[in-house]
């Protein structure tokens, strides 16, 4: 009769954000698996979540390549009829919504140039995801328990490195994981390090044509079912640095204290923010004076 | 007597049945010893009093023969029956005597003599205490935040429960080694006794404590003729009342001698106790009748105002920002004016069965917390009345300033607690460092050293991004997405989503996946590989290791070997060791097969040090036989 | 202690307690399905899902594969559940290895439901007329629970001096006001009915348990009014796919589910409106959630406006006025309750001191008088701290923890303090001849079950006053 009481959120009750690729240069590219094929998988898992209980919630951010945008939410799709027996209106409503952001992001791309690796925005979209689920934190004491799923096929930005950094950070701090399923040809370091760092799943489905099972199987398990769930874990991420001068993995090295930039000798100025270093101790100290090192600014 | 010494004809049995030899025994406040009085008789005995156990004697006035029966600490009993019960009685208070001292001055450790030293309470306490310390300290570096940690355990009541897991875990150890003969008491704790340093050597010697017994319980005799009821006080008894009631403390100390005799003061106490427990309504009636009258007595019977200062002076204490463990053992609701304010007498009269309930309670608690705060008096004091009172008001005294200072200390505490708090508090306005904004050139730099790494595990042969071949144009590109939007719009999903077959592919896949993964050690921080155990094998496993740990820090203590002491030692560690290893085998092979790998990695380095030891040993033995051979007179 | 557990089984208890013909014949409905899949505890939804498009069966130790060393019991518990409402058919092979394979049926249902949707036996009907707003509905309830609200008093054990109110409740079938009486009230001849100690730990239960109650009393209760449960159940589920607020005509539903949703009406989950031709019903957000309550999942807000309506139209007392708690506890003790139902008073009286009653605010006190009053009612500390935790006004609800933590300590100690010294009477027996006497009395009590403290250094033994004159007899024979 010990109830816990002021239960913050309800057992398995979910919020899945899906960040959904629609970058259109890694669609028309891709040869395994075509974008109507990958949305017929994604709409499927989108209902199998709302399916799985009544207060789930999904809502869908599209991740283009100029912008993007909330495309679907189930709590602001209040009928759940469906549309002439056909099609359920969550389909018809988020198919909508996505052609209007595909046109959306065309307009916006023609004013701007093209970046040299067409990668998604990927940190605005995660961002705009945390803010939702922030949003849904502070909306009261009981509200379903949220994860971010990045549905990823366009390969890594590097101009939006410490943005998503951040991102992954703050959804760390928040405890909301974030899982991911890489459908493009190499591994995401992004997500790599995304889905390990706040304790969500990385995979990169080799089967693409059950990309549904592999949604299923492993992204529709609950929070809460996790912690008696094994999961595929990675086969272990290195986290050996690698140094901004030379980029060689290095086991030890010198750190910019100003922007963490590290190197594998010592500078007298960091390449990335301009800091002046200090004078170097004598090279004689012992191996742990080298993490010491601080510019002097 | 005089002499110490004692010596008296008694006839010497080993058990009551026996005959028994005649002859003389001597006391000493050391020894005893026994002469037959023939010279013949092998019955002779000459002992140190150190050895008795305790003493027995039969009662004066039974219609048995006046013996003393001493038993040694190993069990045996030797019997004195003597000629008379005066002589029993010389005997008896001798031996009293003698067992008293002994049982004060520590026992000197004579381990090969004492095999089965039983530590008391006390000193296992304090062992275990060590053993605490031992753990906090040692392992260098590694356990910084130990002695922090244990620093704040120690502030609450937590510490009991690690205590008591240490113990546990000694007790465990204890058992394996000591009585199994591995190792001698002495040895075991010859380790721990290392770091405690000079503290617990000279250990001061063990007050007696408070009876717990509440001997102001003892009931007035009456003799059942006439109405006279008698109460009998002994200083013990006195002590306890003047503990327990400091209004009664207080009132003898004004009172006595100056206004009344003690006899006049402790009849007047009796009455008012024999008032208050009566249970008929008209003895309580006139006993407010008498209070009335008699001021004296009406002290007694007022409840006592110095408890409830004391009481709330303890409230004082009590944290404003809520330490409920501060208020845990105490009640202080049934103050009138403690906590919320009571509706009414009407909703609930609590009935004097209930009052009864909680005074009884509260007697309880109070005599409970007497006793816990030990005697400040000693037994020489405990002789007449006035000195138990003046003895007792010193130490209260004393007392009553430490209070204080630990009030103000506790004060001290709360308030740089709040002050901590406060500061933790980002209430605080900013601090105005000035700030050099972050001017970050190009953030690729930092993907890209990330990216190198990432991309080296993965087993991909390409490394980093390759750019989409652009073979279409954007607005193509845009066009196709669209187009297959609205295919999906018209045609809906592609029904069945996935094949069976791909499906049952999929989930095989992911399933092998996990399967291989699963015993892919130390990849993940947040689990551990003995937590993927069942129990029984973790805390088996753990306890070999503790088991081994403390058998390796003996072995390897024991090198250089320079007494024969140290080489039975040896051998018998190795003998357990391998034992150990033996033990080890076994549970390796008694897992299950999908368990045996990881049990095999952890088994492992305890396997090599075990091997190590092993082979240190061997090599030993191998130089010693040489040596011996060149000198034959070894020392062994 | 008194037993607390009322409610021991839930609803999908009920439905797997159906025959297996039965049950077949309910996954014929794909909501049923639905409804059945979200009432599955995680794990076994998450087994159904991933077998979702198998065609074979899967075996039990693929599953396992999955699942750590310590959700075995879980996964057990999700299987037996599976094979128990025979969504998993079990067969064991040769080696002892069982497989698993979905209900045909089942499956196929819910793959249809990803695909296409799902389709509703009736379709709304043409808004033609003026349907009432959703605000109205909610409005409509308010207004049955306030009838029930006043008739509630009329329920109070006298001593809580509420008296002059007893309105009998004119609108409530018989039927359900059967399920209260049989658990929750007692009424003796010509008394008015009273509050059982079940009646009372009802009031303070979570909304959850509440409502479980009423539904399955009210489904157990099906068959004594000759409705087949299946039926009921099968309509139950379906309903609470219906869309809120819209309108469905009654010509689509059959004879016994038209009987059932008079009943239904009753309880507040559908409201009944009359055309000039044909008749409709609107379901209610209560209806639409029910599906919800079949979860075990923890109560939630917007369920809670819905039990509420539900409870209230049972004039049994509830808790809460407003979608939201009103509650607020202060450190001192106080309670603030915003809100002018004298049904709220009544809870707060079972455990409180009323001061003052303001026309929209309740104040009281927690006393250590009131709540003993309420534990000689068979109230624990732990349902008073879970109501009040429940109920919390929104403002303070947000803060954790919702109701300050001395109010709570306080409580539970009080409870302690009633159970902190318990006395026994009893006789000390003493200055026995003989040790074997001793032991001989000593052994006798025990045959008993009466020796509460021996002391055999002295001889000294303590024995329940009860066996007293046995232990005379006993002690007599002795010599």
């Amino acid at each position: 009769m010990t109830s816990v009481p002021s239960k913050r959120y309800s057992d398995d009750v979910s919020l899945v954000v899906v960040l959904l690729d629609t970058n259109p240069f890694f669609w028309t590219a891709s040869s395994s698996l075509s974008f109507s094929q990958f949305l017929s998988h994604v709409l499927a898992f989108v209902n199998s979540i709302l399916l799985l209980n009544q207060l789930n919630q999904v809502v869908v951010i599209a991740t283009g390549y100029n912008t993007c945008d909330y495309i679907y939410d189930s709590s602001m799709d209040a009928s759940q009829s469906s549309e002439k027996g056909r099609m359920p209106s969550v389909y018809s409503n988020l198919l909508q919504k996505l052609e209007e952001f595909m046109i959306k992001d065309e307009k916006l791309g023609k004013e701007q140039s093209q970046r040299a690796i067409a990668s998604s925005l990927l940190s605005g979209s995660l961002s705009m995801a945390l803010c939702y689920i922030q949003r849904v934190f502070r909306s009261g004491p009981l509200h379903p328990q949220p994860r971010i799923l990045c549905l990823q096929g366009s390969s890594d930005g590097p101009e939006q490195y410490v943005a998503v950094m951040n991102a992954i950070f703050s959804a760390q701090r928040s405890m909301v994981p974030i899982d991911s399923c890489y459908v493009g040809a190499n591994n995401s370091a992004f997500l790599q390090q995304a889905s390990y760092i706040t304790g969500g799943v990385y995979v990169k489905p080799q089967h693409l044509d059950g990309l549904f099972q592999y949604l299923t199987t492993v992204f529709a398990t609950d929070l809460h079912s996790r912690s008696f769930i094994r999961l595929p874990r990675p086969a272990g991420v290195d986290f050996r640095a690698s140094c901004f001068c030379h980029k060689t993995t290095i086991d030890m090295g010198y750190i910019c204290s100003v922007c963490l930039s590290i190197f594998c000798k010592h500078h007298k100025k960091c390449s990335t923010c301009g800091s002046v270093f200090g004078q170097a101790q004598s090279d004689t100290s012992s191996a742990s004076d080298h993490k010491r090192k601080a510019p002097e600014t | 007597m005089a002499s110490g010494q004692v010596s008296k004809r008694v006839k010497f049995k080993s058990s009551v049945k026996d005959p028994g030899t005649p002859g003389r025994l001597f006391l000493t406040l050391e020894r005893l010893m026994f002469k037959p009085n023939s010279p013949n008789s092998a019955t002779k005995l000459n002992m140190e009093f150190k050895f008795i156990k305790n003493h027995r004697y039969t009662k004066e006035g039974s219609n048995k023969a006046p013996m003393l029966n001493l038993t040694s600490s190993q069990g045996v009993s030797y019997i004195f029956e003597f000629e008379s019960y005066d002589d029993l009685q010389v005997c008896k208070e001798c031996v009293g005597k003698a067992l008293s001292k002994t049982g004060e001055t520590p026992k000197p450790v004579d381990t090969s003599e004492v095999p089965s030293e039983q530590p008391s309470t006390e000193e296992l306490l304090s062992r275990m205490n060590m053993l605490r310390e031992n753990r906090a300290w040692k392992d260098d570096g590694k356990r910084v935040q130990k002695p922090m940690l244990l620093y704040f355990l120690k502030k609450s009541k937590k510490v009991l429960d690690i205590s008591d897991f240490f113990l546990y875990e000694l007790q465990k150890l204890h058992k394996r080694f000591v009585r199994d003969g591995i190792l001698t008491e002495a040895e075991f704790w010859a380790t721990r006794k290392k770091l405690l340093g000079a503290n617990s050597s000279k250990k001061s010697k063990q007050r007696t404590g408070l009876k717990s017994v509440m001997l102001s319980d003892t009931k007035p005799s009456t003799d059942g003729r006439t109405n006279k009821v008698t109460f009998t006080l002994t200083p013990e008894i006195v002590r306890e009342i003047f503990a327990e009631k400091p209004a009664v403390h207080q009132a003898y100390m004004e009172l006595v001698p100056k206004k009344m005799s003690e006899r006049d003061f402790w009849s007047k106490y009796c009455r008012a106790e024999y008032l208050q427990h009566a249970k008929s309504a008209n003895a309580a009636a006139a006993a407010e009748a008498e209070a009335a009258e008699d001021e004296e007595l009406a002290l007694f019977l007022k409840p006592d105002n110095l408890l409830a200062k004391e009481t709330k002076r303890k409230i004082k204490c009590v944290d404003p920002t809520l330490d409920l463990e501060a208020d845990e053992g105490d009640d202080y609701t049934h103050l009138p004016d403690h906590g919320i304010v009571r509706d009414g007498s009407k909703e609930i009269t609590e009935s004097q069965r209930q009052l009864h309930i909680r005074t009884l309670s509260q007697e309880l608690n109070r005599h409970a917390a007497v006793v816990l705060q030990g005697t400040p008096i000693d037994e020489e004091q405990l002789k007449d009345t006035q000195t138990v009172a003046e003895a007792l008001n010193q130490s209260k005294h004393g007392q009553d300033t430490s209070n204080e200072e630990a009030d103000m200390n506790a004060n001290q505490d709360r308030l740089s607690r709040i002050s901590k708090m406060m500061e933790i508090d980002d209430l605080q306005a900013s601090s105005d460092l000035p700030l050099a904004p972050l001017s970050i050139k190009d953030p690729r730099d930092y993907f890209d050293s990330q990216q190198a790494s990432a991309l080296k595990t993965s087993r991909d042969t390409s490394i980093g991004t390759d750019p989409v071949k652009r073979n279409l144009s954007a607005g193509e590109s845009y066009a196709s997405l669209r187009d297959s939007i609205s295919l999906i719009k018209t045609t809906g999903l592609v029904d069945p989503i996935i094949t069976p077959e791909v499906a049952v592919k999929v989930l095989s896949v992911l399933t092998h996946n996990i399967s291989s993964t699963k015993y892919d050690l130390g990849k993940n921080p947040g689990l551990s590989v003995l937590d993927t155990l069942p129990n029984t094998i973790k805390e088996e496993l753990l306890y070999h290791w503790t088991s081994l740990q403390e058998l390796l820090r003996h072995y390897w203590s024991s090198y250089p070997i320079t007494t024969t002491y140290l080489y039975t030692k040896v051998s018998r560690l190795k003998d357990a060791m391998s034992k150990i290893d033996s033990q080890l085998q076994e549970l390796k092979e008694s897992v299950l097969s999908d368990l045996r790998h990881q049990v095999t990695l952890l088994i492992r380095p305890m396997q090599q040090a075990l091997e190590a030891a092993m082979q240190h040993y061997d090599a030993e033995m191998q130089k010693r036989s040489a040596r011996s051979a060149e000198r034959s007179n070894g020392y062994t | 202690m008194p037993q607390v557990r009322i409610i021991a089984k839930n609803f999908m208890d009920m439905v797997a307690s159906l025959p297996a013909m039965k049950l077949d014949r309910l996954y014929q409905n794909a909501f049923i399905c639905e409804a059945i899949l979200r009432s599955l505890p995680p794990l076994a939804k998450k087994y159904v899902v991933q077998m979702l498009f198998f065609d074979g069966p899967i075996s039990g130790k693929l599953l396992e594969e999955w699942v750590l060393a310590d959700g075995v019991t879980k996964h057990k518990v999700a299987i037996d559940r599976l094979i128990q409402l025979r969504i998993f058919t079990e067969a064991v092979d040769k080696k002892r290895e069982s497989s698993y394979k979905l209900n045909q049926t089942f499956q196929v249902n819910l793959q249809k439901h990803l695909t296409n949707g799902g389709v509703l036996p009736r379709e709304p009907m043409a808004s033609t007329v003026r349907l009432p707003s959703l605000e109205e509905l909610d409005t409509y309830a308010h207004e049955q629970w306030e009838v029930g609200s006043s008739s509630l008093c009329f329920h109070y054990p006298s001593h809580l001096h509420c008296s002059g109110q007893a309105e009998k409740p004119t609108n409530l079938s018989s039927s359900m006001m059967r399920i209260f009486q049989r658990g929750l009230l007692t009424q003796r001849d010509k008394d008015a009915p009273r509050l059982t100690e079940g009646g009372f730990q009802f009031l303070l239960m979570d909304t959850n348990a509440q409502l479980w109650y009423i539904i399955r009393d009210y489904i157990s209760n099906s068959e004594e009014r000759g409705t087949d449960p299946a039926d009921l159940i099968s309509f139950l589920l379906e309903l609470s796919f219906h869309v809120t607020g819209e309108a469905y005509n009654m010509n689509t539903l059959t004879e016994i589910q038209r009987n059932a949703i008079k009943e239904l009406a009753d309880l507040g989950l559908v409201k009944l409106q009359q055309g000039r031709k044909e008749s409709w019903f609107i379901p209610t957000k209560l209806a639409t959630n029910l599906s919800v309550s079949l979860t075990d999942s923890s109560s939630r807000k917007q369920f809670a406006s819905s039990l509420m309506i539900l409870v209230g139209m049972f004039f049994m007392v509830i808790v809460i006025m407003h979608a939201t708690g009103h509650v607020v506890v202060e450190t001192n003790f106080r309670i603030y309750a915003y809100s002018s139902s004298k049904l709220h008073c009544e809870i707060l009286r079972l455990f409180s001191k009323i001061e003052y009653q303001l026309p929209n605010l309740i104040v009281g006190a927690i006393t250590k008088e009131s709540l003993y009053t309420a534990f000689d009612n068979g109230i624990t500390a732990d349902q008073i701290i879970s109501f009040l935790q429940q109920n919390a006004h929104p403002r303070v609800a947000e803060r954790l923890p919702s109701v300050p933590e001395n109010v709570t300590d306080q409580i539970r100690l009080w409870e302690a303090d009633l159970n902190r010294v318990e006395m026994t009477s009893s006789h000390l027996y003493d200055e026995f001849p003989s040790r074997d006497t001793f032991e001989a009395a000593c052994d006798f009590a025990r045959e008993w079950n009466s020796l509460l403290w021996e002391d055999s250094k002295k001889m000294r033994l303590v024995v329940k006053a009860e066996i007293h004159m046995n232990m005379r007899e006993f002690l007599r024979g002795q010599k």
